[in-house]
């Protein structure tokens, strides 16, 4: 468990290294894809927290994501407040409503748990796409930036946003890290390893769902306020089930439960998404054959992979050794 | 202290507990005993709250418990383990049960605290691994464990939270001469503070080790008494060890 | 208008075909689900595949009746290679692995559907049977609603008599109940899974083709038909064909009148009506395994 944690945290080390060497030499169209891959890296841990580490697969977990952009473009674009105060709010509105829609959800395990997942994304979805105040279909523009003047960086510049982004990630992951490392941490493990035996030991189970439904929204909340300010155009799209698809996705591919892997799926994704829309209008086709390779394919993503890789070096050293010492 | 009064339960047309009364106070280790499918998980999920009674009462404590959920019951201070292995595969020993003292000291919702750092919890894990014999394994992977030790654990994970019943749905089953001693003489240095109730289907170890056997047929009481009566019993004899008592 | 039965008659025939379309779908999806244990998020997709390829049926013979019989079997042969490619190694791999690589089906036939048939809406427009409207209460009607209702309805009693009173049904109510006795009592219970499967995907198919006329065909119409179709299965209880039935008529109903009453907003009190039966009655109306 312990060497598990050591190379994640160094897999996550090494990731970041790459984004900032890739940032340094990024012309304005790579700052543009950092800044997403930032992004959706943190929805991605946001959804790992519930379907990887608790075990509860939300397949409406973007409808939260775009809770939290439409929450803050409405508070900065209709209600001209500053965005920093709209950040903060619209967090802990997507907090909420995660909590309650948490309390409905809860009360339903398995599979129906997923199917409302999904419902409950779709209504999400509809409730802001018919809404006429929020844009409807036409979505909503001229949203802000959060104004960092004060401290010499403008934000608006596409670099100095991207590295925004880029700093806000490794500091979510140590926290996400610290989080899973206390005994809450171990409950979520718990409740996914053996739901029964913590309800028999007397694990109040409904509530530690809840809560782990509320935080993970209210990530994935945060995470939209960052993508309203990154696009400064928001569309009802961003609460699709297709983007609770690519979510979910790019956890898959990454490792499911592995904090790191989620942020590798999501520079995977967005980087062959880039890539291939260039070369044929059928990405999604791809996307959907992917997952069902990796899923079939019975390892844990390209954590998964890497780990069965190391575990192989590691022992091939501690057999060499002990051949050196025996003669 | 457990009590049952009068308990009945059915799956459809089926009786499977008819007017079952129990009663455990504190210190004394009750067995229950009888042939397959009499009832005796059956009741143990009843008392634990896996399932609900259909007329009867349950009390823990003199607390009427009946409309409790098992988590519910557990923090009353009920505490079992399960004749199927119901462990934490993903985890060492030390990790599960490190979770079992989570939960039963409730600090579950600590989100800062390391739990490595936790000096008490340590301590308890390694104490109660001692008294299930598997202090050595404490740092080993629960899927690599002996069946006989995957036991151990289970109803080390039961002990954890010091409870007040503690449920044993056969400890021994499947485990070797060797590891079943190690397990009656655990059970024999249980604190007298407890209530214990064991279902078990190894005969020697219930005729010398409880103080009081229910024998269970059909989901009904045959009788229930001390060994020495159990087993100078015709009709327990008759149905369930066969032929007649030696009188 | 709530006095005129003019419009009562309209609504209520309107919410019977939806009801009977949602019905063909979610028939052999809670089947699927109280049987095999396998969420299968593809069987929208199915429907669609009915639809599209009884619209090429239909133009290549220039009529229905050859659709309504291919377009299911097409359908069945798919669902028969989703099975044994995928749907069958998935079985014993829990829920969250079925869901994931279901919902990778549904992006998959989403763009084959689309490379196939393009991204426009289909619509037949001749060799449709029973085309053309009767009369009543002042209304004219399209006949062909009916007809869409009365396949539902025939469907229903086959599905009943199907399995009360044949043995395959007798299996597949046993595998329902408990696969472990039923294995253990001679049935083949892995056999009765792939007949119920191909089963359930004809009626998919067989859903999308009978709709065609009145609706017409594009490529994305399985995912939007998917939600109210997992909402049918959930409200009206898993694995049953009674909770199936119970389920359509409530949730057609509920979608229909909304419409009328509530227009942007006819989904959300599908929504949550399904919340309702969350909160109230979790296993659903008429589960089969209490």
């Amino acid at each position: 468990m312990q060497n598990l944690m050591n190379f994640r945290f160094a897999l996550a080390a090494l990731t970041m290294i790459a984004f900032l060497v890739s940032w340094s030499g990024a012309g304005y169209f790579g700052m543009e894809l950092l800044a997403e891959i930032a992004i959706l890296g943190l929805l991605a841990m946001s959804l790992d927290l519930l379907a990887g580490y608790t075990g509860l697969v939300s397949l409406g977990h973007a409808a939260l994501f775009g809770c939290g952009a439409y929450a803050f473009a409405a508070f900065t674009v209709l209600w001209g407040w500053p965005a920093s105060l709209a950040m903060a709010a619209a967090t802990l509105l997507t907090g909420l409503l995660s909590l309650i829609v948490g309390a409905v959800v809860t009360r339903v395990q398995g599979i129906f748990f997923i199917m409302i997942t999904l419902a409950i994304g779709e209504m999400g979805y509809e409730i802001i796409f018919k809404t006429r105040a929020l844009g409807g279909d036409d979505g909503l523009a001229g949203i802000p930036r959060l104004d960092l003047t004060a401290i010499g960086v403008d934000l608006n510049d596409p670099g100095a946003f991207a590295l925004f982004l880029l700093l806000i990630l490794p500091v979510v992951y140590l926290l996400l890290r610290r989080l899973l490392a206390s005994p809450y941490g171990a409950i979520l493990n718990g409740l996914h390893d053996n739901p029964v035996r913590m309800r028999a030991l007397g694990l109040p189970v409904q509530r530690y769902q809840i809560s782990i439904f509320a935080f993970s929204g209210a990530l994935a909340g945060f995470a939209g306020t960052l993508s309203a300010q990154h696009t400064m155009f928001i569309t009802p799209q961003l609460l699709h089930w297709t983007t609770s698809g690519e979510v979910l996705i790019m956890v898959i591919l990454g490792g499911l439960g592995t904090l790191v892997g989620p942020v590798i799926g999501a520079a995977t994704v967005t980087l062959l998404r880039h890539e291939l829309s260039d070369l044929t209008d059928y990405w999604s086709l791809w996307l959907g054959v992917f997952l069902i390779l990796v899923v079939m394919g019975g390892k844990n993503g390209v954590v998964g992979w890497l780990e069965a890789g190391w575990s192989i070096v590691r022992r091939g050293r501690v057999k060499r050794s002990s051949n050196d010492a025996s003669r | 202290m457990l009590r049952a009064e009068n308990i009945y339960k059915c799956f459809g047309a089926l009786q499977v507990t008819r007017d079952v009364s129990l009663k455990i106070p504190i210190g004394i280790r009750h067995a229950i005993i009888g042939p397959n499918g009499a009832g005796k998980t059956t009741l143990f999920n009843l008392l634990a709250g896996e399932l609900t009674p259909d007329a009867g009462r349950i009390l823990i404590d003199g607390q009427d418990v009946t409309a409790y959920a098992p988590d519910r019951r557990a923090r009353r201070g009920l505490s079992r383990s399960f004749q199927k292995n119901s462990l934490f595969l993903n985890g060492t020993v030390r990790e599960n049960l490190m979770l079992a003292d989570i939960v039963t000291q409730r600090y579950g919702f600590h989100f800062w605290s390391r739990l490595s750092d936790n000096r008490r919890a340590r301590d308890k894990t390694s104490a109660v691994a001692e008294q299930v014999g598997l202090a050595d394994l404490l740092e080993r992977g629960v899927s690599e464990l002996s069946y006989g030790a995957q036991r151990q654990l289970e109803v080390g994970l039961a002990l954890m939270g010091t409870p007040k019943v503690l449920l044993l749905d056969e400890p021994t089953s499947g485990m070797s001469p060797e590891e079943t001693g190690r397990m009656l003489q655990l059970i024999d240095e249980l604190p007298r503070d407890m209530a214990v109730l064991l279902i078990e289907h190894d005969m020697d170890l219930v005729f010398s080790h409880a103080d009081r056997i229910t024998v269970l047929n059909y989901g009904e009481i045959l009788m229930e008494g001390t060994p020495q009566q159990v087993r100078g019993s015709d009709i327990v004899h008759e149905t369930y060890l066969g032929g007649k008592a030696a009188h | 208008m709530l006095t005129d039965s003019g419009f009562w008659f309209v609504q209520v025939l309107n919410s019977l075909q939806l009801s009977m379309l949602l019905f063909l779908l979610s028939v052999g999806l809670t089947v699927i689900f109280g049987l095999m244990n396998f969420v299968d998020l593809a069987h929208g997709s199915l429907y669609a595949l009915g639809a599209l390829s009884g619209y090429s049926i239909a133009r290549a013979t220039g009529g229905m009746w050859l659709a309504y019989l291919l377009a299911p079997l097409c359908v069945m042969l798919v669902g028969a290679l989703l099975y044994v490619l995928i749907i069958d190694r998935m079985r014993k791999a829990g829920p969250m692995k079925q869901v994931l690589v279901t919902f990778g089906l549904i992006f998959v036939l989403l763009d084959i559907q689309r490379y196939i048939w393009g991204t426009d809406q289909l619509g037949v427009t001749s060799g449709i049977p029973f085309s053309g409207s009767f009369v009543m209460f002042g209304e004219t009607y399209p006949t062909y609603r009916l007809f869409i209702i009365c396949v539902g309805l025939l469907v229903f009693a086959a599905l009943f008599l199907l399995l009360e009173h044949t043995r395959l049904g007798a299996e597949v109510r046993a595998s329902v109940d408990d696969p472990e006795t039923a294995s253990c009592l001679g049935v083949n219970v892995e056999r009765t899974f792939f007949v119920v499967f191909l089963i359930g995907s004809a009626l998919a198919g067989l859903a999308g083709v009978v709709a065609l006329p009145a609706f017409s065909a594009e490529a994305g119409m399985g995912v939007s038909i998917l939600v109210p179709t997992l909402v049918v299965v959930v409200v009206g209880g898993l694995g049953s064909l009674k909770g199936a039935f119970a389920g359509s008529l409530l949730i057609g109903t509920t979608l229909t009148f909304g419409q009328v009453f509530f227009p942007s907003f006819a989904s959300i009190l599908m929504y949550a009506l399904l919340v309702a039966v969350l909160l109230i009655r979790p296993s659903g109306l008429f589960p089969a395994r209490g």
